[in-house]
């Protein structure tokens, strides 16, 4: 018996995981929360092997680890092969590397707004700028109707998408707040789907909204969840990236300084972030048949968390990885997931976070963080911090 | 555990065993194998794990599944009748042998 515990709901984990991951790996390898009552893997080979066999790993019962109510079996990240891969080929087209050359500048003119706005400033929450930053860019990614054709205020799309990710600390559940925001979104997705029905565009969501396979269209909630999850993960998951960069640039060592004077060292900067410390920590499975693993069973039905952020800091698939180095070419890293649900906004993401801070750098050349301790978001999947209060000063 | 070598450009040869169920491309990766890029993570969206399959072995893989020939069309370097993008190929002991010939462009 042990009285050890992995409870991912507890702010302690929030705030710091990485000295829990290291019991799990080391002593605990498969270990059942009875907290989160799952299954966690924390080892790098272990959560590799089990993303790419959906098979047994599933994800049609919801891939967050706190799930939202009508959300699993009808979106990318939480259906499964056919019907996942059926799903993805109607936009994976549009996140491909080279489809994205186009997107290049107007990223650009958003970053020079954006960060502009910082120059002469002495102290900031970085969150601000990449919030603003980040809701800009998948607006424009996604085709959302923006400037005069705009159907709501951009800062409310990004509030409610922050709130429908996160889940109450104490009851361990989504709160009325979380489901409510959740349902502004699905409100909001299904306004821009109708809108594009009327008059399509050269967009993603019109091309979705429209599209058949075979013939067979997609149902109106396959398109609503789907939708709604695009934005969500493009508003969240890219804006937590952002801030986790800046977080784990801001203490003042060579690493940020070297980035800061050779733009070119950011996207090997930009992949060890990934690695070292990110936002997408923990997502989940469901068993569909049973599994030993290290002198356990696991029974199907089972709910198994894979943790990315552990199986990143695994010292037997990367040395010294609690070092952050900027050097080090992680390739392989789980800081996007692995296998068929390996995030689709891989390319997009890395092409907007090296705009955003070739732009902040120029602006912004010299920072650090001002607090040691931060708040950090009450989340069982994301990690990021709430705040992130930046200095100029020496 | 299924034996793979794969051969650069270069002419760089690596022989690795992968566990049953790995896709290949993660085992490229891995292995530090440099010819195969996979930046897409293995979800069959960026055509950068392309690879050439020992003819003789096309016989021993499962057929590319419609998405995959979607995504081969966008390779990089010339698309080949035993063209593959190595993600979507899992070890196991079919395919025990197998000699992957990587391009020298992936994207």
């Amino acid at each position: 018996m042990t009285d050890f515990h992995f409870d991912p709901y507890s702010p302690a984990v929030d705030a710091d995981p990485f000295p829990y991951y290291q019991r799990l790996r080391d002593e605990f390898p498969c270990f059942w929360s009875e907290e989160a009552q799952m299954w966690i893997l924390s080892r790098y080979q272990d959560i590799v092997s089990a993303g790419q066999d959906w098979q047994t790993y599933s994800s049609a019962s919801g891939n967050l680890m706190t799930e939202l109510p009508g959300r699993a079996g009808s979106t990318l990240g939480s259906s499964d092969p056919p019907k996942h891969d059926r799903l993805r080929g109607l936009i994976q087209h549009a996140f491909m590397k080279r489809n994205l050359m186009a997107l290049e500048e107007p990223i650009r003119a958003v970053a020079q707004e954006v960060f502009g706005q910082l120059k002469g400033a002495r102290e900031f929450d970085f969150k601000d700028v990449s919030a603003q930053f980040t809701v800009k860019v998948l607006m424009a990614a996604l085709g959302l109707p923006m400037g005069d054709e705009a159907i709501v205020d951009e800062k409310i799309v990004r509030e409610n998408a922050v709130l429908m990710v996160q889940s109450d600390a104490r009851t361990r559940a989504k709160g009325p707040e979380h489901i409510a925001a959740f349902n502004w979104m699905k409100d909001y997705a299904a306004q821009v789907i109708a809108l594009r029905r009327a008059e399509p565009r050269n967009d993603l969501i019109s091309n979705f909204a429209l599209a058949e396979i075979d013939g067979d269209r997609l149902d109106d909630n396959e398109v609503l969840l789907t939708t709604t999850t695009l934005i969500m993960a493009g508003v969240e998951s890219l804006g937590r990236i952002i801030m986790m960069f800046a977080y784990n640039q801001a203490p003042p060592d060579q690493a940020r300084q070297a980035v800061v004077h050779n733009p070119a060292l950011l996207p090997d900067a930009i992949e060890e972030s990934l690695r070292f410390n990110t936002s997408a920590q923990r997502f989940r499975r469901r068993l569909m048949k049973d599994v030993e693993l290290h002198g356990q069973t696991m029974k199907e039905g089972d709910f198994v968390c894979l943790a990315y952020g552990s199986g990143n800091r695994d010292e037997r698939q990367y040395p010294n990885p609690d070092v952050y180095d900027i050097s080090r070419k992680p390739r392989g890293h789980l800081g996007f997931g692995g296998g068929v649900h390996a995030c689709l906004g891989t390319a997009i993401a890395r092409l907007a976070v090296k705009i955003a801070f070739e732009e902040f750098h120029l602006v912004v050349p010299q920072y650090r963080r001002v607090a040691d301790q931060l708040p950090w978001m009450p989340s069982s999947t994301f990690r990021s911090p709430l705040v992130l209060q930046l200095t100029t000063a020496a | 555990m299924t034996q793979i070598t794969y051969i650069e450009a270069s002419g760089q040869s690596t022989t690795v065993d992968l566990p049953d169920g790995w896709n290949l491309m993660q085992g490229a990766i891995v292995n530090g194998v440099e010819g195969i890029l996979g930046e897409c993570g293995g979800s069959c969206a960026c055509a950068t794990c392309h690879c050439y399959v020992d003819e003789a072995r096309l016989g021993d893989l499962p057929p590319a599944s419609a998405s995959e020939l979607d995504m081969l069309e966008n390779v990089a370097a010339e698309r080949r009748a035993n063209s593959r993008l190595a993600c979507q190929l899992k070890a196991s002991p079919a395919l025990a042998g197998l000699i992957l010939n990587l391009p020298a462009i992936q994207e």
